[in-house]
């Protein structure tokens, strides 16, 4: 892949973590501290973060293409980082008391959800996508046999 | 060079005669080109040159400026840019599916998802071949014809 096409795709993923950060703030924050209120800095945060987790994913850059298993380790590592990004500004935050064991678990476990949820909903979406494609294949092969 | 093209009945056999001082690069070149459209490609292999038929190439890679073709059990190199194959092997069910890389969709056993929208081709001959997510649709669109 181009890095040209690979930074544009940085940049819709940044917009789409951005939106999924705040909604993941909003029901974390509702659950744990219903009662807080926020400056209008703190609407920052979630592309701060956003911008932050986006910066691992740089790993899986290659310029040739990677074999599925190479693919699967440097998302591994993406996620290593995104969840050392993640606890680093668990930890450093003012708004977030790190003190409770129980939120720091619960932005880990977050991140976790978030991330494999998301590669779930691709895979199911490529797998869909696999299987048109093969029944697409087998009326090619046949018509020009 | 002189071109005459000459109208022949229908009983008549149908042939390409070059008439030269010299056998030039050039003269090799259109020979080659001539045995591309009626179906063969001349390759070499282990110092050897080969006619191979297209139909057993199941896909060609470009690496560091080479050209190789991978029959099911054999590689043979040639002197043709993977551009100009591409041009040449267009309706002979061959179709680029990532930057270095043409295969003969008529050699693909199935598909299967391989991350990022990625597609990972199982060739008849046992090899795997990495469709990108940017050649994914021209994929779609050759298969719906």
């Amino acid at each position: 892949m181009e890095f040209k096409r690979f930074l544009v795709n940085k940049l819709i993923l940044f917009f789409t973590l951005s939106t999924l950060i705040t909604v993941a703030v909003a029901l974390v924050g509702s659950s744990f501290d219903d009662g807080a209120r926020f400056g209008y800095k703190t609407m920052l945060l979630p592309l701060k973060y956003a911008l932050l987790c986006m910066l691992p994913t740089f790993v899986t850059w290659s310029k040739r293409e990677l074999s599925p298993k190479a693919l699967l380790f440097r998302k591994a590592l993406m996620l290593v980082l995104i969840e050392a990004v993640m606890l680093g500004i668990a930890f450093t935050s003012p708004s977030i008391d790190s003190d409770r064991a129980e939120v720091v678990l619960v932005v880990a476990g977050s991140v976790l959800v978030i991330f494999v949820l998301a590669n779930l909903f691709l895979w199911l979406k490529d797998s869909a996508e696999a299987k048109k494609l093969n029944s697409d294949l087998e009326k090619y092969q046949q018509l020009h046999a | 060079m002189d071109v005459r093209i000459e109208q022949i009945g229908t009983t008549g056999e149908e042939l390409v005669l070059i008439r030269c001082r010299e056998i030039t690069e050039e003269v090799r070149e259109i020979e080659a080109f001539v045995k591309s459209r009626q179906g063969s490609l001349s390759c070499v292999s282990e110092a050897r040159q080969y006619e191979i038929a297209v139909t057993d190439i199941c896909y060609i890679e470009s690496v560091d400026g080479k050209t190789f073709l991978y029959t099911n059990d054999r590689v043979y190199e040639t002197a043709y840019r993977l551009y100009e194959l591409e041009e040449l092997l267009r309706s002979k069910q061959f179709l680029r599916i990532s930057k270095p890389m043409l295969v003969n969709l008529m050699k693909i056993q199935s598909l299967q998802p391989a991350f990022n929208g990625r597609f990972l081709a199982l060739l008849r001959s046992g090899e795997k071949v990495i469709i990108s997510r940017n050649y994914v649709k021209a994929l779609k669109d050759a298969l719906k014809g």
